[in-house]
């Protein structure tokens, strides 16, 4: 029955919602047209830590078009966080103008509802606020004595560690930092917001709709059916649009109390303060390792802060649970209660810092071991995921690392740093292995046929979404697939609350959860017609024949996926290599990336033009966690300095290298029926490493807090060995 | 934003007349538009000047050439005379910003560009320049990308300009129309000033008046030019520290030279006495040192800026010798 390869999963199809995006006919959530509609603007607390005494809204009022100021003083009741301090789920409410108090800088503290946005905007900037200022905690070093240790999974341990370090021939105890770093995906956070008779029905961006409707419907006391959230695309979201934001919250309560639909969009500046970030991480890493390089201990203990009154912590050190063969393992995280904004989730939390540490330090202990890095990991290679004690489902890693070496011509590679010169510049190789966990959550797909003439159109629906991923093209081409029709008749629906249940974009579980829930759809829906004509299971035949025998112009079925016993049995992980040439100024600082190779055992690969994207887009990524990321912190006020894309640099064009992707070839039927693994964070797993491992190898200089910018380079010493 | 009107200006008599003290000439708006939305600038009142006729570049009397304050940056630098005879110019602007933006801004308005001292941009921070009186944040605040050079106590803010390095390595005028009428020329070095008591005052601008155009001296370093911008990406973003360097070099002996530099101060930094140094003397590494040496000796760096000191040193050598060794 599956005559119709050519649209079939594993193809490299251009995305079937590609022409819409280009001609600006796809929709997002701010450009849908609502009649009556009016916009809405957070204003922003301007302290990091206090009171608010007074605020005088009179003059903001008096002007053409401004419909409502919302304040404390008039805000709707909504139910706040929990007294104790509360994990920043995906459900958890987001009360907004609940009280007088600030805990952070950026802080919303009122909203203007206007006619216009331009009304809104300048009305804002005529409230006047004064507060009871207190001291703000900002700074890390001054507050460690406030360390805790968020919950039971903060801490891990195996063996002896000390032991372990004894046993050891060579030892490493380094400390890596990574700054605070924000998503910032193109589309800025958006909602319009209807609030008609006690439901709620929202355009709004956010990547997981049945996470978010809970969220919602808690915060104002709703049944959850009673909020419809609609997103068919979504400008990126890299893990800022999981949660719910309070400008939902504030858009939700101006539409209740005016009784108009109210749009509103977050500013580039106020998605510094009020979307999420990825938080400071302190890592400090102590490994020792045998002559012959067999690692003895490995220890992993993080530092990081979280909100006030709101818990999110990221594990850095779970990396460090599972890459290698570590008899004697240690793995802890602390965090800091700061006056800063809650963190939340950034493309692979936990990995993409985590490995930044662990694979620079691998690198290190290699270099003092005076073994190859790749030599060194593949020493240390293990089949059991050691953390769990569980087998992994696949492992590729030593295969991605040797035939990285192999395209990447690693074998030129000089052992000693500064040894590889031309002209001005100082060359290097760097590489580093990647691990990131590939979910797979239950799913469920609507699918309905069509018999037109001979052929068989399909309409999947499920409320996915599309973050730029390629959500559309996939499942389109697992309808195909699993129907034996061309792609071109398949239409795929997401991106709606009230459509089938999945777990959403987000953690790199979507491409998998999404097509084996529209696998699953079709096959049921194939089942059926069969069984209605008693055709047995295993007969072939297309799917316009079934609808002819069974005399239907139209069928549908719904079908849910969900991990088998075995999955369950196993640790399921994607994996990979990151290989990097760099060029350094000698004396400026500067630096380019000149190649990259990434080979990735990432399972089916359902479109390789799309898994491509990925890759690139994660290799990006880390690479501007190297060169230029970082969100700083005022250190006497708590504001973040870094407050446009113009001071937030991510990278340019002219700093990305030829970048070169492989995927082995992998089944891994554990994983799931299709085999798919997410690729979504594998990409930026270890980039950062394996950038920074070579710039060591180009200068002799081992820089352990990112970014890497010019004057760090210039003011870093050599490593003790390098002439 | 807050309101504001907007006067589209037909010539320059009719820009000059309509100016009051709460205007604001517009000409690209890549820098001022942004600051409007940020709440920083509050002029009452736009006057677009950016279609008077200050759209040229043409041969003036002294030799040198003269550049329409109203042309835009990229056809500035990518005209094939300017090209030619003062590659320094074109090199420094090509670093500048993005070419979207650089299609956008006019050189006029290149000059009158503000700083980029993040607590200029912030209003709920201090900061003397955008409100005299309320202090300097970035004194004891971050000020990794601030001044080591001609500061006040009142000010460290630097000036973000590319191309007005390379315009202080050569000696430029600018000049200025003034609302009475009369014009006037400001020698480039004397156009931006030191911040003093009054950092809110970029320049030596009087009130109304509106930069025609720009005079270039005749050309001295088309052969021997080089404009290094250590900045933290490859593009779109502000130097670091930036280096102008131009060398006339006569039967190996350089007997004139340019040298400026950005991010260090609050105009673009013009190495005078190294110049007068320079000139004379072989190109050679030993010289470039001290040359080097000789420009960073009296920096005085802040708690977030110590590297510039060691960065400008190898910037001035590099940008040095990439003048002296590029091919003629």
């Amino acid at each position: 029955m599956k005559s119709i390869k050519a649209s079939g999963i594993g193809n490299p199809i251009d995305r079937i919602e590609g022409h819409l995006k280009v001609a600006g006919k796809a929709k997002y959530a701010s450009e849908f047209p609502v009649e009556n509609m009016v916009y809405a603007q957070g204003v922003n607390s301007t302290i990091a830590k206090g009171k608010i005494t007074s605020i005088d809204t009179s003059e903001a009022e008096k002007q053409n078009g401004v419909l409502a100021v919302i304040t404390y003083k008039n805000a709707e009741k909504l139910k706040n966080y929990p007294k104790d301090m509360t994990n920043f789920s995906l459900t958890t409410v987001a009360p907004v103008f609940q009280d007088r108090q600030v805990h952070y800088y950026g802080q919303y503290i009122a909203c203007v509802v206007a006619e216009t946005f331009e009304q809104a905007q300048y009305a804002c900037r005529l409230i006047k606020v004064t507060y009871e200022e207190e001291t703000p905690d900002i700074h890390l070093d001054k507050n460690r004595g406030k360390a805790y240790k968020p919950g039971e999974s903060a801490d891990f341990s195996r063996g002896d560690m000390d032991a372990g370090m004894r046993e050891a021939d060579v030892t490493l105890e380094q400390t890596y930092t990574t700054p605070i770093e924000h998503q910032q995906p193109m589309e800025l956070h958006a909602a319009i917001v209807n609030w008609n008779d006690g439901k709620v029905k929202m355009y709004a961006n956010q990547q997981i709709l049945n996470q978010a409707t809970t969220s919602i419907s808690e915060t104002f006391g709703i049944p959850k059916e009673d909020v419809q959230i609609i997103t068919p695309y979504i400008g990126g979201g890299f893990g800022s649009k999981l949660n719910v934001y309070k400008h939902i919250t504030m858009a939700t309560m101006a539409s209740k109390m005016i009784g108009r639909p109210v749009q509103i969009t977050v500013t580039r500046h106020q998605m510094f303060t009020n979307t999420g970030m990825r938080q400071f991480d302190e890592q400090e890493m102590r490994l020792g390792a045998k002559k012959d390089g067999s690692l003895t201990a490995l220890a992993h203990h993080t530092t990081s802060h979280t909100a006030k009154n709101l818990q999110y912590f990221e594990a850095c050190g779970n990396v460090s649970k599972m890459l290698y063969k570590t008899p004697n393992n240690a793995v802890t995280h602390r965090l800091i209660p700061l006056n800063i904004q809650c963190p939340s989730s950034m493309r692979a939390p936990g990995e993409a810092t985590g490995s930044f540490a662990l694979e620079s330090a691998m690198d290190e202990l290699a270099w003092k071991l005076k073994m190859d890095p790749i030599d060194f990991r593949i020493k240390n290679d293990t089949q059991v995921d050691m953390g769990a004690d569980k087998p992994f489902s696949s492992r590729l890693l030593i295969e991605c690392l040797r035939i990285g070496a192999d395209k990447f011509g690693w074998e030129n590679r000089k052992m000693q740093p500064g040894t590889n010169k031309k002209g001005n510049w100082l060359i290097g190789y760097g590489v580093s292995a990647a691990s990131r966990r590939a979910p797979y959550m239950k799913t469920s797909a609507k699918v309905v046929l069509e018999l037109n003439e001979a052929a068989v159109n399909a309409n999947i629906k499920m409320d996915a979404t599309d973050i730029g991923t390629g959500t559309y093209t996939i499942v389109a081409q697992t309808v195909s697939e699993y129907l034996g029709i061309p792609v071109e008749n398949v239409k795929v629906e997401i991106g709606d609350s009230e459509f089938p249940v999945t777990p959403g974009s987000g953690g790199s579980w979507g491409a998998a959860s999404y097509c084996n829930g529209a696998r699953k759809a079709c096959e049921n829906a194939i089942a059926k017609l069969k069984k209605k004509q008693n055709i047995t299971e295993s007969e072939e035949i297309e799917v316009a024949e079934l609808l002819q025998q069974n005399n239907l112009t139209t069928f549908e079925a719904e079908g849910t996926a969900e991990p088998s016993e075995e999955y369950k049995k196993h640790s399921v992980f994607s994996f990979g290599a990151n290989f990097t040439e760099v060029w350094v100024d000698k004396d400026t600082g500067m630096y380019r990336i000149k190649r990259m190779v990434n080979v990735g055992s990432a399972g089916k690969i359902l479109n390789p033009k799309t898994a491509y994207g990925q890759i690139i887009g994660g290799l990006t990524m880390g690479a501007g966690m190297v060169i230029a990321e970082r969100t700083q912190v005022e250190p006497n006020y708590g504001n973040f300095i870094t407050r446009t894309l113009a001071d937030y640099h991510v990278p340019v064009n002219l700093d990305m290298a030829n970048i070169d992707v492989v995927f082995l070839p992998e089944d891994d039927k554990i994983a799931n029926e299709m085999g798919v693994k997410g690729i979504g964070e594998l990409g930026i797993t270890s980039v950062a490493a394996s950038i920074a491992n070579a710039i060591f190898n180009a200068t002799g200089k081992r820089m352990r807090d990112l970014p890497i910018t010019p004057e760090k380079l210039i003011e870093a010493g050599l490593e003790p060995g390098v002439a | 934003m807050r309101p504001f009107s907007y006067t589209n200006a037909k010539n320059k008599e009719q820009a000059l007349q309509t100016f009051t003290k709460t205007s604001h000439y517009l000409g690209g708006g890549t820098n001022l538009v942004d600051l409007m939305k940020e709440d920083v600038e509050r002029p009452d009142q736009l006057i677009e000047v950016a279609n008077l006729e200050y759209k040229n570049i043409t041969k003036n009397n002294e030799g040198g050439y003269t550049l329409g304050g109203m042309l835009s940056n990229s056809e500035t630098a990518n005209h094939p005379d300017i090209r030619k005879n003062y590659p320094l110019l074109s090199m420094a602007m090509l670093s500048a910003a993005t070419a979207q933006i650089r299609n956008m801004a006019t050189n006029a308005g290149n000059l009158l560009q503000r700083t980029r001292c993040p607590y200029f941009f912030e209003t709920s921070m201090p900061c003397n320049k955008r409100e005299p009186g309320s202090g300097c944040g970035a004194k004891d605040g971050m000020n990794a990308l601030h001044a080591i050079f001609g500061y006040s106590d009142k000010c460290i803010a630097t000036h973000p300009s590319d191309m007005c390095v390379a315009l202080a390595a050569m000696n430029a005028k600018v000049e200025v129309q003034k609302t009475d009428g009369s014009s006037r020329t400001i020698d480039f070095t004397d156009f931006h000033r030191l911040p003093g008591n009054q950092p809110e005052k970029d320049n030596t601008l009087e009130p109304g008046e509106l930069i025609t155009v720009i005079h270039l001296d005749e050309p001295k370093f088309s052969d021997h030019y080089y404009y290094l911008k250590i900045r933290e990406r490859s593009s779109y973003a502000f130097a670091l520290v930036s280096v102008a360097a131009g060398l006339q070099i006569k039967r190996g002996v350089i007997t004139k030279a340019g040298l400026a530099m950005g991010g260090v101060a609050h105009k673009p930094w013009k190495f005078t006495k190294v110049e007068k140094y320079l000139e004379g003397k072989k190109p050679n590494k030993v010289n470039f040192k001290a040359a080097a040496e000789m420009a960073m000796q009296d920096a005085k760096p802040f708690e977030g800026n110590k590297y510039k000191v060691e960065m400008g040193k190898k910037a001035i050598v590099r940008a040095l010798t990439q003048a002296f060794e590029r091919e003629a």
